[in-house]
């Protein structure tokens, strides 16, 4: 087993270092180690054991065993493992060495610890807040429980700005966002520009907090959190759904009944299938084909149309509950959505044919926004964006769930680490989803979809999942806990980890690449942005737009002298 | 410019041929099964304030007026129309219609309000079990959500007081 | 009575292109919205657009609002005035008054206009909008010149009338300049209306309308016309320049002839634009680079009587 190899390779390493070791059985290893050597087995795990960042959690575990607790999530793809590094820390001084020089992806997962639970990375090569909003008070820190759900902190300054970084010498600076055309949600993007090159960035995101995970952490139950887990994303929602459910379901040890992961499975493949066709839209609505875009959609509408039958709305599916499905499919429905299927698969192939030779598509896309395979190894990143760059990776194999052990289907790659690569494996994997719900229509077998759950969840258990969401791994980490309601909920969007290599991405290219960059990742701000302060009265958005204006007004002045100086 | 991919690229715009609707003129029907906006029946309703405990979004709200009468009120301001009421409603007095076109000036107009005769069981007061464990909130006795300012009240009294309850963090379960 | 008809004239083509302009765009929403499979806007809402835009609020914004307001006129103004040097179906209006010169300068004004519209406004996207239109005008302008200097030198003139007259192919020898220059012409035509592929200044997703970004109201609605009409004038023009037959039958007829073969163009940039992709400045800048070529060897041919 991988997980008893692992563990033997740490004890040897480390040996009295690690304290103790969980061995669910079910693709999931929780080591607890002290918190001196945590940095040390990080890094064995990240560059010895060549280990995948996942990401870092932070919880405030006072109320339970006096202490506060941090676990940093790697994954070994080929060996089908999910390894959860975990130490305590103490009450009075919650500090912990940072990995995010040994391991660069961690960065922004510490920064959020330290916002939001307040837990400090010593040692963090770039320790800026990232999550709270400018307002918020230093030392308040949401996501403890002595902090209500619902309160205002006391300090809560709506005038503080937030201080960006002085940009390079010889760069202008361009504000992009956070309202933009191509950003379908708030993000900014302080773009240094020399002549048309864009030299550096600076991001500052997390404008769309909701809240959720302290809501689930205080006032939701159980049940309710996976329609709210729905609404992380308007995308992929499905698939936070079912991580959730998995993640509980992994803690409380129980199986969903086969049906039921037959149904988690065809509804997360129809939700790979639109998101799919939507992005391959919105790319060329990025470089101006808005034909194309709008064929897209046209071919994608029937999805729509058979999920709604099938679930009571076109995108918010509301499938999950802990331990089964809601609905169920009727054989009307099956043999629809095989027809659906059928023209879909032809009408796509059309399009993939045109498109594939399209060199006025090829000439935006081909060397544009790389992110080669040492990029993607030192900032996690995941879904198209790695299968792009050539590493074979995808969590519906590497770490099976639902009913994904029981279908054949192949993992697209492509070697070229640029736009065009992501644009050719995205539209390839749709005829990948549509052989996996064929292969699940199938082989479904009549029976419940729902288990028959007997006496309560037990506190204080913990599970995780890794679901392959259109744009990547997302990954949720659940804490049981009392009142029907879980202690401590991580929730892992792809764009988390895909974003911070968008910096590297469009690093010296063109300011007109830098939209189709960002937009390869399939950027989705919500589900990264998904969280903790739940503050709507805080007038955030007012504090932002007299930024922006001070920076165009800021910006108006020294920008004329190098607007003209740009190289042709 | 590859000219062969632009012309079929043209042709598979051109085979499929018109596909929008005039919308607000012209609708697609609504599929069975569809999850719209919640519509409660009061004739069904037996007042055991199962939706009102399982609604993710907090938006049903319940008022002990007094032993006999129950105010059921459906806010429906931020409903997600997620169906979980209709699901473990024992009567199925909530139904999910197909209204989906909910747009309005005046947000009172999403809500609903049942006044509901209540006979008293004699063993517990109110009585219903909710479908799984994971929906049992334990929540016995009375229900006094702050029915003027519309928020949902964690919690249940054994006795209806007289004295509001606005504080809507406080947990006091049983 | 030759004042008066220079005056009827000039009327009647201003009038004529301010009337076709919004249909124009009417007709290319249409059909780029039935390519796109899509119910697309009624035929005459560009016209309710811009009297949308002509009856709201006139906000003064960016750094010099003097400034703003008179480009705003200006680029309008500029655009009819070069109707006026175009024979539309009958002589040009203001035959005796400009030479291939002044259309030149004319039409650079155009461009001019659309940089002093982003300088005036100031922000950063207007910068970068109109650095990318003084880069796309100073590499089409050129070319343009060229193709009336062909004409010019076929018809051994430099007056308008005898230049627009399908000059380009008056060659004595086999006009094989004449050819050359209207494959250039017609390859570059989407840049000289700025749509896609070469829609660079002004591209929503990447820098959001650049130089009109920070307009709105009646200033926006004027642009919007200069737009529109532009769109007619350099069809217009391409028209008398490239594809003078059917213009010697005589006034009603040769106005509908005419009128036809400017739609027919619109439909033409209506379909490139609906099948392609943006280009990015640099690329855009290399393709045009090319053309620049090709129209070099054919002003060379002309020179040699081809």
């Amino acid at each position: 087993m991988a997980a008893t190899q692992k563990l033997k390779l740490l004890n040897e390493k480390f040996g009295p270092a690690i304290q103790r070791a969980n061995l669910p059985g079910n693709g999931s290893l929780f080591v607890f180690v002290d918190a001196a050597a945590i940095k040390a087995v990080c890094k064995y795990l990240f560059r010895d054991l060549d280990a995948r960042y996942v990401v870092s959690i932070g919880a405030d575990d006072r109320p339970y065993s006096k202490q506060f607790m941090v676990a940093h999530h790697f994954a070994f793809d080929r060996e089908h493992l999910l390894c959860s590094v975990l130490t305590h820390l103490p009450a009075d001084n919650p500090r912990v060495d940072s990995i995010s020089e040994e391991v660069p992806a961690a960065n922004w997962a510490e920064r959020e610890m330290r916002d939001l639970v307040g837990i400090e990375s010593v040692g963090h090569p770039y320790p800026k807040r990232l999550v709270l909003p400018d307002s918020w008070p230093e030392a308040v820190h949401p996501l403890r429980k002595d902090i209500p759900w619902n309160s205002v902190p006391e300090g809560l300054d709506e005038d503080r700005e937030f201080q960006f970084d002085d940009p390079p010498e010889g760069c202008v600076v361009v504000p992009f966002g956070p309202f933009h055309p191509t950003l379908d949600e708030p993000a900014h993007f302080r773009l240094y520009i020399e002549g048309e090159r864009v030299r550096g960035c600076e991001y500052r995101g997390f404008m769309v907090h909701r809240g959720i995970e302290k809501l689930a952490e205080s006032v939701l139950s159980y049940n309710d959190i996976p329609v709210m887990a729905e609404r992380i994303c308007g995308i992929c929602g499905c698939v936070h759904n079912v991580a959730y459910a998995q993640a509980v379901e992994n803690a409380a040890g129980l199986v969903a009944p086969p049906r039921a992961e037959y149904l988690r499975t065809i509804m997360l493949e129809l939700e790979r299938l639109h998101s799919h066709l939507l992005w391959v839209g919105l790319a060329c609505h990025i470089v101006g084909f808005d034909t194309l875009f709008m064929q897209s959609f046209r071919i994608r509408e029937p999805i729509m149309w058979i999920a709604e039958k099938i679930s009571g709305n076109r995108k918010t599916y509301g499938l999950c509950v802990i331990g089964g499905v809601r609905r169920d499919l009727t054989p009307e429905l099956s043999s629809e959505l095989n027809r659906v299927l059928d023209t879909l698969e032809k009408e796509w192939r059309s399009v993939v044919s045109a498109v594939l030779k399209d060199r006025n598509i090829q000439k935006r896309t081909r060397g544009v926004g790389i992110a080669d395979k040492a990029l993607v190894k030192e900032m996690g990143l995941i879904g198209p964006v790695a299968r792009a760059a050539g590493v074979d990776m995808d969590c519906r194999r590497d770490h099976p769930y639902a009913a994904y052990k029981r279908v054949q289907f192949d993992v697209i790659t492509a070697d070229g680490a640029d736009v065009w690569s992501r644009v050719v494996v995205r539209a390839t994997e749709v005829f990948e989803s549509i052989r996996i719900i064929r292969q699940c229509l199938a082989s479904m077998e009549p029976g419940p979809v729902q288990l028959d759950l007997q006496g309560e969840l037990e506190a204080g258990r913990m599970g995780m999942s890794s679901v392959e969401a259109p744009r990547g791994e997302s990954h949720h980490f659940v804490i049981t806990g009392e009142n029907n309601r879980p202690r401590r909920w991580r929730v892992r969007a792809p764009t988390y980890q895909n974003l911070q290599g968008v910096p590297m991405m469009i690093k010296d290219q063109q300011l007109s690449d830098m939209t189709i960059s960002l937009g390869s990742i399939d950027p989705c701000f919500s589900c990264t942005d998904r969280m903790e302060t739940i503050d709507v009265r805080s007038g955030e958005v007012k504090v932002w737009s007299q930024k922006e204006l001070m920076d165009l007004a800021a910006s108006k002045r020294n920008a004329i002298i190098p607007a003209t100086q740009i190289p042709s | 410019m590859s000219l062969t991919s632009k012309i079929k690229e043209t042709l598979v715009c051109l085979r499929a041929g018109r596909v929008t609707l005039p919308y607000p003129a012209q609708a697609r029907p609504v599929p069975a099964g569809f999850r719209g906006r919640p519509i409660f029946d009061a004739s069904k309703c037996i007042g055991c304030a199962g939706c009102a405990n399982n609604c993710p979004a907090r938006e049903i709200l319940v008022f002990d007026v007094c032993q006999e009468i129950r105010i059921l009120k459906y806010l429906g301001r931020r409903c997600t129309y997620c169906g979980r009421c209709a699901d473990v409603c024992p009567e199925k007095a909530i139904t999910m219609s197909s209204e989906f076109e909910t747009a309005t000036n005046n947000i009172a107009d999403m809500g609903q309000r049942l006044e509901l005769f209540m006979s008293t069981c004699q063993r517990c007061g109110r009585c219903f079990k909710e479908p799984s464990v994971l929906e049992q909130l334990k929540l016995k006795g009375y229900r006094i959500d702050d029915l003027q300012n519309e928020r949902w009240v964690f919690g249940s009294k054994a006795y209806i007081g007289n004295e509001p309850v606005v504080d809507d963090i406080k947990i006091d379960l049983d | 009575m030759n004042i008066l008809w220079t005056i009827l004239g000039a009327g009647a083509n201003a009038i004529a292109v301010l009337l076709a302009a919004p249909l124009c765009e009417g007709v290319l929403r249409k059909v780029t919205a039935v390519i796109q499979s899509r119910q697309g806007p009624p035929l005459l809402q560009p016209y309710f657009d811009l009297l949308k835009l002509l009856g709201k609020e006139d906000i003064e914004s960016g750094d010099s609002p003097g400034m703003q307001r008179v480009v705003a006129y200006l680029s309008l103004s500029v655009v009819l005035i070069v109707a006026c040097l175009i024979p539309m179906g009958f002589s040009a209006p203001f035959n005796g008054v400009g030479d291939v010169i002044l259309m030149i300068y004319l039409l650079t004004l155009c461009g001019i206009c659309t940089l002093l519209a982003g300088l005036a406004a100031g922000s950063t996207y207007s910068l970068i909008g109109i650095s990318r239109e003084m880069m796309t005008m100073i590499t089409l302008e050129p070319l343009f010149a060229i193709a009336l200097l062909i004409g010019a030198i076929h018809a051994q003139s430099f007056r308008l009338d005898s230049v627009l007259n399908g000059s380009v192919y008056a060659a004595r020898l086999f006009p094989w300049s004449g050819f050359i220059i209207l494959a250039v012409m017609l390859l570059s035509f989407q840049g000289y209306v700025q749509r896609v592929p070469f829609d660079i200044a002004g591209a929503e997703t990447e820098i959001m309308e650049g130089p009109l970004l920070e307009y709105s109201g009646p200033k926006l609605a004027l642009f919007k016309y200069a737009q529109m009409s532009r769109l007619v004038i350099h069809s217009a023009l391409f028209t008398t320049l490239f594809l003078p037959w059917g213009s010697g039958w005589g006034f009603p007829w040769s106005w509908m002839i005419f009128w036809g073969k400017t739609l027919l163009l619109v439909l033409l940039v209506t379909v490139v634009a609906a099948t392609h992709a943006r280009y990015r400045i640099d690329q855009a800048l290399r393709y045009f680079g090319g053309l620049f070529a090709a129209g070099l060897v054919a002003l060379a041919l002309a020179s040699y009587g081809h």
